[in-house]
């Protein structure tokens, strides 16, 4: 049962079937989303009184994740299981993150260095983005000393390609820099694996311990149709999404570029959206062709978030959907058009495998095409680096990201499987625990943690979302946020919202805040106990249960479920529930005692 | 030949129900006369108190009292059974918590006497008579016991050793009890001899009953047909049962009655009444303030069903009455 | 005019958590901070007026806002029918009163336990009448 420390804290043993709010199931990296929800409700009422507050709750989260910040701006994965979501809307964690980045920011530029002693020795982390900055920061904490090779110019890796409507370039800025400067991670940029002394051979050579390569997928899918690459990508006026929003990023690119022009988007993943939306506000009338269809509902439906879907359409972004391109043609090595057949089917039993229909085709004329189909890792460089096995593929275990091929190389992010930031981010904690555990000796981990969500508990009644605002379509196309952020109020109540679906041990906000000392088992006498069930009605987290014992029913607690919240125990005719160690009755009976 | 042990059975301010009960163990209290010597009842034998003054101090093996207290010669019997006698057995429902008559706690004393001498409906009483406790006559003086301005359980007066509640109680019970002290084989001073738990846990319906009983509507259970299969909290009608200590063999349930709790709180609880509330609070299902004060509003006396037979010994019953003595009902 | 007693019962939630306990506690007397309005026991209440309190005042969460789902409901529904109870044996159903609100500083509170004492005290001058009325 529940043991208290000093700190108030409760102690469990480890289960091995994880008890989690579906939320942080979902959440890549398992972040204490409850715990701050609850912490966030119960803020003071104005900016001046609640900065302390907010930076405390930072500093918790930053504890095992300092890329909170980002999150805030463009993560929510955590919403797509939240359960309130089938009550009138999923909290708005996203926004509540980034409202504590609003102030958290700021403050990362005073916060002191973190002082740790490092002689674990040195790590090699090839590329700077969010997986490798993860892990850089995990290593640093175990005290390892830790030199980032970055090919670029600056950390953050494709986190740079995330438009500025949607990521600050002042919030990515201000948290990897200061990360790094915090942690004391040394940084050589420019520094490309496979040249000069970055090569894996030469880095062992030179006394690093290990690798970690989380270098990403720089390169650009080719288009293809059935199983030829299709013709007219040489052409001048088509480029790739990834390089257009690499020179975006750089500022490389004038606000009216492509007045009017017209530009025609291949692809309909977040990154097609970016690159649609983004050149819509440098000026350009926007077409997108995607195989998908409209419905999302459906296997085959456009892959985008609901929110770039509706925001693109707002912004008078035209979607073709359902098509695939079979040809771009031009005249005089210029483009001209996109040649588009139906697609009846994008996947079928065996994955994707588009189908057409040549049938029905339309022909879309242009001046830019612009294709974002997906990237892909550098594949020759990393044969080179021999980290690929006799089939030709990136071995790396998938749960420890051990290289297969070499064990002082650890795979990790998107060269290793495209995903999304957070689980990036993932791979890196987990890289970080792997390499440790490789450099102390010990057996790497290879079981999966098996997690087991929690429903929503009944409530009398639920309120519906705050309302998130945009700025009208007409007045939004520039690259500031267009998307509204919470005010304190705002926040509390969204907040407030949380119905705490998960366990104690997975939150413990109460304790934390001295509300509580500590969690209160729950004791059923089964001597007075008659099994009449009444526990059972009011517990709303489904923790009081009968079970049966001799043939009689009698109460029983599932400690994981129970919230120590104390309603079962007056509830019960029988007085047969109690709270172990809570002194509750006892100061209720002192104070009546000493009636002032 | 060994002395048989002696036993007074007394009743107090009781209305017979107990002594009968006694007399309804039948065949099997022949064999009690045979074991014992029975020194007072005045139901069925013709001692006089004088007899039980004569005896030496815990000359008596047992007191079977049944009653409660409510007026000074009540407390002097009470008073000297206890003198006389090595073990007490607070008999029934009204020695065990003072009884039905213990709702006349919800008024005071003034406010019976005016109720029974000049306000009920059928009172002709043109010389506002009232009971005295000294009334001179030609043929002397005429005394009446003092009525006080409670009714008291047992315990309230004296120690009392072992409780049997019941209004009144079972037969086996009764048979139990009494083996269990000529055997020697008492649990520990101040059990009740009856089982711990609710009357839930021995009840036919207990089974059937919904996990989550959810009472949308109060009902009386004149009001309704009610099922004889079905929990009556699940049918809507308040029974005692779920805070009330088990024991009677479920006698009203078998007949399609809700329990009124006659055997009192359940072992350890000081208040059955307080906890009636609480439970029946907890499974009324209403998330508002209109659904809550529409299906309270149809409880018609909680406090009078609550406490029908606890109210001296009750949490409750101990308040003062600080703001009238009307005693207004609700509903 | 005499003093009294009122006994207060706050949620945790909504109540004073933004303030140090030892500092409310200066100007807040017979106060119990507890963790939800949900987990009063009637017998907390009776308890109360057993030692002389003259009125018991329970601050809960507001509507819809309770921590634990539905603790302020619960409260609700019991100090309602405790209130029927209490009336029959003769204490006014106005010296339990149940407030859901929220002040998270908790300098409202000793407004609130005044504002009772009032509508208490005026109980206090009721003549305790021993005609019955039918």
């Amino acid at each position: 049962m529940w043991k208290t420390s000093e700190t108030g804290g409760a102690h469990v043993e480890q289960a091995i079937k994880q008890l989690l709010p579906p939320c942080q199931i979902k959440c890549p990296i398992n972040e204490d989303i409850q715990r701050t929800n609850v912490l966030i409700s119960l803020l003071p009422n104005t900016m001046e009184e609640a900065r302390g507050g907010i930076i405390q709750i930072g500093e918790h989260l930053y504890e095992r994740n300092p890329l909170f910040n980002i999150c805030g701006y463009v993560c929510g994965l955590c919403e797509l299981e939240c359960n309130y979501k089938n009550e009138g809307g999923a909290v708005r964690r996203r926004l509540l993150k980034r409202f504590l980045s609003d102030t958290y920011t700021d403050y990362l530029k005073e916060k002191p260095e973190a002082i740790i002693v490092k002689d674990r020795g040195d790590i090699a982390i090839i590329g700077g983005g969010p997986s490798g900055l993860m892990a850089a920061y995990q290593l640093s904490k175990l005290g390892y000393r830790i030199t980032i090779f970055e090919s670029g110019d600056r950390l953050g890796g494709a986190l740079w390609l995330i438009p500025e409507y949607r990521l600050p370039k002042a919030v990515l800025s201000t948290t990897v820099e200061n990360l790094i400067r915090i942690m004391g991670i040394d940084v050589r940029y420019n520094s490309k694996l496979g040249e000069g002394r970055t090569t894996v051979k030469r880095l062992i050579n030179d006394g690093f311990k290990a690798v970690f390569i989380a270098k990403g997928t720089p390169n650009a899918r080719q288009l293809t149709f059935g199983k030829d690459i299709v013709e007219g990508q040489e052409l001048s006026g088509v480029m790739y999404g990834l390089d257009f929003l690499y020179e975006v990023s750089h500022g490389n690119i004038s606000p009216d570029y492509f007045k009017n022009k017209k530009i025609i988007v291949i692809g309909a993943g977040n990154v097609a959206f970016d690159t649609a939306r983004t050149a819509r506000r440098l000026g350009g009338d926007i077409a997108m062709v995607c195989l998908e269809c409209e419905d999302k509902s459906h296997r085959d439906g456009i892959p985008a978030d609901i929110d770039e879907i509706r925001g693109a359409w707002e912004e008078g972004i035209k979607i073709h959907a359902s098509r695939g391109v079979r040809k771009i043609s031009g005249k005089s090595g210029k483009f001209e058009k996109v040649h588009c057949p139906r697609c009846t089917r994008v996947y079928n039993e065996k994955g994707f495998n588009p189908e057409f229909d040549t049938n029905d085709e339309i022909v879309l004329d242009g001046d830019i095409v612009i294709i974002t189909i997906g990237q892909a890792a550098d594949r020759e460089l990393l044969k080179k680096e021999g980290l690929l096995d006799e089939l030709g593929r990136l071995s790396a275990d998938p749960h420890t990201l051990q290289s297969q091929v070499n064990p002082h190389v650890f795979i990790g992010g998107d060269v290793r499987r495209v995903g999304f930031m957070v689980e990036a981010m993932m791979e890196g904690i987990t890289a970080a625990e792997s390499i440790n555990q490789y450099l102390n000796g010990e057996n790497l981990k290879t079981v999966k943690k098996d997690y087991e969500p929690f429903g929503l508990p009944e409530r009398p009644m639920y309120k519906q979302p705050t309302e998130v605002l945009w700025i009208p379509p007409e007045k939004r196309l520039h690259f500031q946020m267009f998307e509204k952020g919470l005010t304190l109020r705002e926040a509390i109540d969204e907040a407030k919202r949380c119905a705490t679906c998960g366990p104690c041990v997975s939150c413990k906000a109460c304790i934390s805040i001295g509300f509580e000392k500590s969690l209160y088992a729950v004791k059923v006498d089964e001597a007075k106990c008659s099994g009449c069930g009444v526990c059972v009605y009011i517990c709303n987290y489904d923790s009081a249960r009968l079970k049966s014992k001799d043939g009689k029913l009698t109460s029983d607690t599932d400690i994981f479920r129970c919230k120590s919240c104390g309603m079962c125990v007056p509830a019960c005719p029988s007085s047969a529930r109690q709270l172990v160690d809570d002194l509750t009755a006892a100061k209720i009976s002192k104070t009546l005692t000493e009636l002032a | 030949m060994a002395t048989k042990p002696k036993v007074a059975i007394c009743w107090l301010g009781g209305c017979g129900g107990c002594d009968e009960a006694i007399v309804d163990l039948n065949e099997a209290l022949l064999g009690v006369a045979d074991a014992v010597d029975i020194v007072l009842w005045p139901i069925a034998l013709d001692f006089k108190y004088h007899h039980i003054r004569s005896m030496a101090d815990g000359e008596i093996t047992l007191s079977i009292i049944n009653g409660n207290v409510r007026n000074s010669e009540q407390e002097e019997i009470a008073k000297l059974l206890r003198q006389k006698s090595q073990l007490v057995l607070g008999f029934g429902a009204c020695a065990c918590f003072g009884g039905t008559p213990g709702m006349a706690n919800f008024r005071t004393k003034q406010d019976i006497l005016n109720w029974v001498y000049k306000d009920a409906p059928t009172v002709v009483n043109p010389n506002k008579s009232r009971p005295q406790t000294v009334t001179r006559v030609d043929e002397g003086e005429l005394t009446l016991p003092e009525f006080y301005e409670t009714v008291k359980a047992l315990n309230q007066v004296i120690n009392v050793d072992y409780y049997l509640p019941g209004c009144p109680p079972p037969t086996d019970l009764i048979a139990t009890a009494i083996t269990a002290t000529l055997e020697n084989k008492l649990p520990l001073k101040g059990s009740s001899l009856a089982p711990h738990k609710s009357l839930c846990d021995s009840c036919p319906r207990n089974e059937t009953k919904p996990l989550k009983i959810k009472i949308d509507e109060i009902k009386r259970i004149h009001e309704i047909e009610a099922s004889p299969d079905t929990c009556f909290l699940a049918q809507g009608v308040i029974c005692m049962g779920i805070a009330t200590r088990d024991g009677c063999g479920t006698s009203c349930i078998n007949i399609n009655m809700p329990c009124r709790g006659c055997f009192g709180p359940v072992e350890g609880v000081k208040d059955a009444g307080l906890k009636m509330i609480s439970t029946l609070a907890a499974i009324i299902d209403a998330n508002n303030d209109t659904d809550i004060e529409k299906i309270t509003s149809q409880i018609a006396d909680i406090a009078g069903y609550s406490y029908r037979f606890s109210l001296p010994t009750s949490m409750l019953g101990a308040l003062k009455k600080r703001d009238g003595t009307q005693g207004e009902q609700v509903g | 005019m005499k003093k009294l007693k009122i006994v207060c019962f706050s949620c945790k939630f909504s109540w004073g958590y933004l303030t140090d306990d030892t500092l409310l506690a200066a100007d807040i007397k017979n106060w119990v901070p507890i963790i939800c309005a949900g987990k009063i026991d009637p017998e907390y209440v009776v308890e109360a007026f057993t030692r002389g309190a003259d009125g018991v005042l329970i601050l809960g969460c507001p509507e819809g806002d309770c921590h634990y789902q539905d603790g302020n409901l619960e409260a609700r529904k019991r100090l309602a029918i405790l209130r029927q109870a209490l009336l029959t044996h003769g204490i006014r159903p106005e010296r339990v009163k149940l407030v859901l609100s929220r002040n998270p500083d908790g300098k409202d509170i000793p407004v609130y336990i005044s504002e009772m004492a009032k509508t208490i005290s005026s109980l206090n001058q009721e003549p305790v009448s021993t005609e019955r009325t039918s």
